[in-house]
């Protein structure tokens, strides 16, 4: 999450998805606020524990594909009747067949490149963009949960982290 | 429960269906020109429609196999009763070849071998086009299918007998599955040339057979999901969750998506080629059959797309049998528009010429076959320019008989394979 304010947070590492998933569930269990959770990789039934609601990208990209198709076919009817008609091998002007595969290619287009930049934005991510992160092997081997210190105390985090097998446990403020 | 019984109530319920077939085949038959054209237009249309239906489930069979594919073992057996079909397919294919050696249809242009001595397109067609190669390609080919469809229920049974940790069963399994792949790829595009395209002899388009083997996908895909929720509404199939609905109802959108491609690409490459020559099946069906060429479009690409295009759309029974229903229709009347309208054209020839005098056909020749064909269809004709009661009937016939196979196939062994490798996976099938 992008945010400018600072948040002291402790997070314990985890060697396997399977611990991980383990971890959250009694971090639920026991009502612990969790602040985020790192995983190299998607976790299966990661979540719906997490009670993350549905994302709406998809929502974006129907819109983006709909602006495509509208784009290339407007767009084609307008250069081919209005602005420089041509004849290719004798077909009418508005020959709406032969706009059939563009029109789908640009609504690809569209889709993918709208639903890249709105992942980008959302996610605080892009060229340039200098992203803080808790440790460097949760983008390889290791699985994180972090809490907020002002919402659960280091004490408290610390014993969770032990009996739920986290291998090592960090403090970093992000 | 982990074994189907086919209650006497729905099995009542299907040989009404084979009933009200069989009735309404007679009322075609009794009501129809000299040539029984509707009858065995129906004939045709039905039986090449259940006959792929059940070949597209071998080939998902064999397919998923192939791709070490697991999500699909809990209710693999719905295909291995599907496939079993394939038996009475080739009874029913070879009935409609007998009839092209003993004349009882005229639904062949190329069977009239006055026609095709004087037709230079037809005598040039004719090392392929001819009652031998229709016969025997029916009856090695489809014989070939029903023989793996066969292997692959059998091996299954067996592999249920005793829990083997070498998977020695659904190891030869797979090598079954990779030899008959190629062969479908092959034979499918023969038989479909033969049984269907063939009826426009002098038309051809090589992307047909994928069209029309697309087409008999997205209708098993259908079936399939239409036979599991059946079932779990009599409380078969517990294994079976809204997980493995969401993957077939992914199929069902995937395969309609493709099938509207090769649709559309398929009059895309004649018109943009200029073959202006090969219009025609185009010109034929756009100019008579207005509403079944575009409803086609409608119900086969735009309902599916924008019904099954959320995910929850895929996941919810409802939704997801409500289009099933509506594609399985669909695709049987595009079926209808693939064989009706030269069938009504080369009914027409002969009933102006007298028989044996198809010929005139030719006369006609491709370069003006757009008004040619239209003079001879420029009315409706109950039955070919659009379904009729009759046909409806039909259907629901070879529907029940298609399902009766099925389900009594379906009640001789565990409905839930037990000792599959990929048994374990699909129980735990999540897809989100």
């Amino acid at each position: 999450m992008a945010n400018n304010k600072q948040t002291d947070v402790i997070f314990g590492l985890y060697n396997d998805e399977e611990d991980l998933l383990r971890a959250v569930k009694a971090a639920k269990n026991d009502h612990l606020d969790i602040y985020d959770v790192y995983s190299p990789f998607p976790v299966h039934g990661l979540d719906p524990l997490l009670e993350l609601e549905e994302s709406r990208l998809h929502q974006a990209g129907f819109i983006y594909g709909a602006i495509g198709t509208l784009t290339a076919f407007l767009g084609m009817s307008w250069i081919f009747t209005k602005d420089w008609p041509n004849i290719f091998g004798g077909k009418p002007y508005w020959s709406v067949p032969a706009f059939i595969p563009i029109t789908f290619e640009m609504t690809v287009l569209f889709s993918a490149i709208g639903m890249t930049v709105t992942f980008y934005i959302i996610n605080g991510l892009g060229p340039g963009v200098v992203n803080t992160y808790l440790d460097d092997r949760i983008t390889d081997d290791k699985f994180c949960i972090a809490f907020d210190k002002s919402a659960v105390s280091a004490e408290r985090a610390e014993s969770f982290f032990k009996s739920t097998g986290a291998s090592e446990v960090n403090s970093k403020t992000i | 429960m982990n074994q189907y019984t086919l209650s006497s109530g729905h099995r009542n319920v299907l040989l009404g269906a084979i009933g009200i077939g069989v009735i309404c085949m007679i009322l075609t038959w009794m009501g129809d020109d000299q040539f029984h054209t509707r009858f065995w237009t129906n004939f045709l249309h039905n039986s090449v429609f259940f006959t792929m239906i059940s070949l597209m489930a071998a080939f998902f069979i064999a397919a998923c196999i192939t791709a070490y594919a697991g999500w699909h073992t809990t209710f693999k057996r719905v295909w291995e009763a599907y496939a079993s079909f394939l038996v009475v397919g080739l009874v029913l294919m070879v009935i409609l070849a007998l009839g092209v050696y003993m004349h009882w249809h005229h639904l062949y242009h190329w069977a009239d071998d006055a026609g095709v001595a004087s037709d230079p397109i037809l005598s040039g067609k004719a090392s392929f086009l001819n009652k031998n190669w229709y016969m025997g390609g029916t009856l090695v080919f489809v014989g070939a299918w029903a023989f793996f469809a066969h292997k692959f229920r059998t091996l299954s049974n067996e592999e249920d007998k005793e829990f083997d940790s070498t998977f020695k069963i659904h190891k030869s399994m797979r090598v079954y599955a990779a030899i008959f792949l190629p062969i479908v790829g092959f034979t499918s595009a023969a038989m479909i040339w033969q049984w269907i395209m063939s009826i426009d002899a002098h038309w051809y388009s090589t992307l047909f057979a994928w069209y029309a083997t697309a087409s008999a996908f997205v209708s098993m895909i259908a079936l399939t999901i239409l036979l599991i929720i059946y079932l779990k509404a009599n409380g078969y199939f517990n294994e079976v969750t809204e997980n493995h609905i969401h993957d077939l109802g992914k199929y069902l959108f995937a395969i309609s998506v493709f099938w509207t491609y090769l649709w559309f690409s398929q009059f895309m490459l004649i018109w943009y080629a200029n073959i202006g020559e090969e219009t025609i099946y185009f010109r034929e069906r756009y100019d008579n059959y207005p509403i079944l060429f575009f409803g086609n479009l409608v119900i086969n690409f735009l309902v599916p797309f924008f019904v099954l295009m959320r995910n929850d759309t895929k996941r919810k029974f409802g939704s997801v049998s409500l289009v099933a229903v509506i594609v399985l229709l669909g695709h049987w009347v595009d079926y209808f528009l693939m064989i009706k309208p030269g069938a009504l054209i080369t009914r027409n020839e002969a009933l102006a010429h007298g028989h044996g005098a198809e010929a005139g056909h030719a006369a006609g020749d491709a370069a003006h076959g757009g008004e040619h064909a239209a003079a001879h269809v420029s009315t409706f004709v109950d039955g070919f320019t659009f379904p009729g009661l009759l046909e409806l009937g039909t259907f629901i016939g070879f529907l029940g008989l298609f399902l009766y196979v099925g389900l009594t196939v379906l009640s001789k062994s565990a409905l839930v394979p037990k000792n599959d490798p990929y048994l374990e996976e699909s129980m735990h099938h999540h897809v989100i």
